[in-house]
């Protein structure tokens, strides 16, 4: 079965000020249909880079990217703009709402780049947002008269409006008590049993256990689980050493 | 995108910067109520100028024959049935005299004058009759007056149905006609029947103007060279008299007048539409602020799905939106102010010119659906031309900068 993300030998160059930034060193990575990954790194590891690889924001300067077999790394803007539309739902660490918009109109926000015909859009945002469990009260309310939890949630319904083969989710309880934080979790626990694939990008260990796997990204490379630990034990022993 | 997605979108954008939009239009507002104000009113003073000049009876055709030719008063009667084209021809006469009322007396200007000339002139009578057939025929005793010339000769007093002497014979004034244009209100003008003056005043039987009505329906132009085959032929001018023959419309005086008008109505509205570019760089100002203050929001719609002609489309329809809904109400506006400054034109030119005649030029302004629809279109120009920097802008924003800008 094809996997839904194939990255093969990804490198991204920044070419910014004259200096080029190496920001991604060859990243190989695959995840399968209904997985849940997560994907961990210090800030300046280069795992923002590849979130927007991986969400088609961005191209790899070398490399391949066949998202659901379909080759993504060539393409321009608009044809990328056409592949966010219809396969990648995002999940903000800033929830990313339009503030004076209501629930409804933000969550149906994606669909107006999409062909659904006005009349389907209002009942799968609707499903969308049942699936996100926020109480249909709140549909007509401005998304700045919720909480941060219920932000959250409706930016999840948002992602989750177009049917998308990938939900990617960057810091997405980044901004949130960890009681929140725990029904966002949730949330991506029931996609993925909906047979969604999840990526989501943290710092946060504890956020990490959520996922199904786990990888880290230092200096632009991936590792394993246990070439991670062994990195953490020698730095650990380094700093005692110096002890 | 869909068009009514578009338009949701922009409504609510909008609708979100209520004042900030209202404050924008105000340019493009006053832009084109000055555009059309001045369109109105300069259409409305040719109008008022055409009326006070005669061009709008264009069907006139003058006509002359010099040298050794002239027409005489009895070949009117020959040329109308000449030429079927013309509704009337008629003539005027020319002589000088003295003219007298019982206490005044003023030498003046005595114009014998075939019927309908009146119509030709322009001229309308204040009381009395214009003479009839039978006085032209038998040449009577009758005279009609202008009024300044009625006052001149009875002052405050009832000049109609009284007697003035014109030469030493003693005419009864019939009829009191409003000044021509070119008249001297200090002079005095009598008006008798062509054949009275051919008779009693000038002694020679010459007409020294003829015009003709055109029917309506002719063209004008091949009127007028017609008349000049027939006249050429009736009075046999060859060889050295070929050229001694006039003749005329207004219609080209008309064309020329109208010329020089469009070039005023051009002028005066390039003036005006000045504020209509700075009300477009305002619309332009306000299109980038609103780019640069909805960064994360077109970052959003970008990473959303939405491609670059969306964006381009949505911020395009915003600024034509704006320009568009500014020059409807500039439009109404216009011309609502240019009757207002029509009215006060009007009474300003009245007062100004007073008792001796002067400037009584009515302005109405004229609502030309031209103007409407020009100005309708300037509109959305400006809305594309100064939107369209702001939306391509908006529309090249790289999404992953733009979700992160503070």
């Amino acid at each position: 079965m094809t996997p839904v993300i194939d990255v093969r030998g990804v490198h991204r160059i920044y070419d910014s000020g004259g200096v080029p930034t190496h920001a991604l060193r060859g990243v190989t990575l695959q995840v399968q249909r209904g997985e849940f990954l997560c994907i961990m790194g210090p800030s300046g590891s280069g795992k923002s880079t590849l979130m927007n690889i991986l969400g088609c924001l961005d191209t790899p300067t070398s490399g391949t990217y066949l998202l659901e077999g379909l080759d993504v790394s060539k393409l321009d803007d608009d044809e990328l703009a056409r592949i966010r539309a219809a396969r990648i739902g995002f999940v903000f660490q800033s929830f990313n709402l339009l503030p004076r918009s209501t629930v409804m109109r933000n969550v149906m926000l994606p669909l107006l780049y999409t062909d659904v015909p006005r009349a389907d859009r209002e009942r799968r945002a609707c499903e969308a947002l049942g699936a996100v469990g926020l109480p249909a009260e709140y549909y007509d309310h401005r998304s700045n008269e919720l909480s941060g939890g219920q932000m959250q949630r409706v930016a999840i319904a948002r992602a989750l409006v177009n049917d998308p083969a990938l939900v990617l989710a960057d810091e997405p309880t980044g901004n949130l008590d960890s009681a929140t934080s725990e029904v966002v979790m949730r949330t991506f626990l029931k996609m993925r049993e909906a047979g969604k694939t999840v990526v989501l990008i943290t710092h946060d260990a504890e956020v990490a256990t959520w996922a199904d796997r786990c990888v880290h990204i230092r200096d632009g490379r991936l590792l394993t689980d246990e070439q991670e630990r062994e990195l953490v034990a020698r730095s650990a022993s380094r700093g005692r050493g110096r002890t | 995108m869909r068009l009514r997605d578009l338009w949701a979108e922009t409504w609510e954008a909008l609708d979100a910067n209520r004042g900030r939009s209202l404050l924008t239009v105000l340019g493009i507002v006053i832009g084109i109520s000055a555009v059309i104000a001045m369109t109105a009113l300069i259409g409305g003073v040719r109008q008022g100028l055409m009326t006070q000049m005669g061009l709008d009876r264009s069907r006139v055709v003058n006509m002359a024959v010099y040298g050794s030719q002239q027409i005489k008063v009895e070949d009117l009667d020959k040329l109308q049935k000449g030429m079927p084209e013309y509704e009337y021809i008629t003539g005027s006469a020319m002589g000088s005299g003295k003219v007298a009322s019982e206490t005044k007396s003023s030498d003046g200007s005595i114009t014998g004058v075939a019927s309908h000339y009146f119509d030709v002139t322009g001229q309308k009578l204040v009381k009395g009759r214009l003479f009839t057939t039978g006085e032209d025929d038998s040449a009577s005793t009758v005279v009609i007056l202008d009024q300044s010339s009625a006052r001149n000769l009875f002052g405050k007093g009832k000049a109609l149905g009284e007697k003035v002497r014109i030469q030493g014979i003693e005419y009864t004034v019939v009829g009191i006609l409003e000044d021509g244009q070119m008249s001297d209100p200090k002079s005095v003008n009598a008006y008798v029947p062509l054949h009275t003056c051919v008779q009693r005043v000038t002694g020679y039987d010459n007409v020294d103007t003829v015009a003709g009505m055109v029917r309506e329906g002719e063209d004008i132009d091949s009127a007028v060279r017609q008349t000049k085959e027939y006249l050429t032929s009736y009075y046999h001018l060859t060889g050295e008299d070929a050229d001694n023959l006039y003749v005329s419309s207004t219609k080209s005086l008309i064309d020329s007048f109208n010329t020089v008008m469009f070039g005023f109505q051009l002028l005066m509205t390039s003036v005006a539409s000045i504020s209509l570019v700075v009300g477009g760089i305002g619309i332009m100002n306000m299109m980038l602020t609103n780019v640069t203050e909805r960064i994360r929001e077109i970052g959003l719609r970008k990473a959303l799905g939405a491609r670059r002609s969306d964006i381009t489309r949505q911020f395009l329809l915003e600024s034509v939106f704006l320009t568009l809904a500014g020059g409807a109400i500039g439009i109404v506006l216009g011309y609502v102010g240019a009757f207002a400054l029509a009215g006060v034109a009007t009474s300003v030119l009245s007062s100004a010119g007073g008792s001796d005649g002067g400037l009584s030029l009515t302005i109405t302004p004229v609502i030309e659906p031209m103007a409407v629809l020009v100005a309708t279109g300037i509109c959305v120009l400006i809305g594309v031309v100064f939107g369209y920097y702001p939306a391509r802008r908006a529309a090249r924003l790289d999404p992953v900068e733009s979700l992160h800008y503070q």
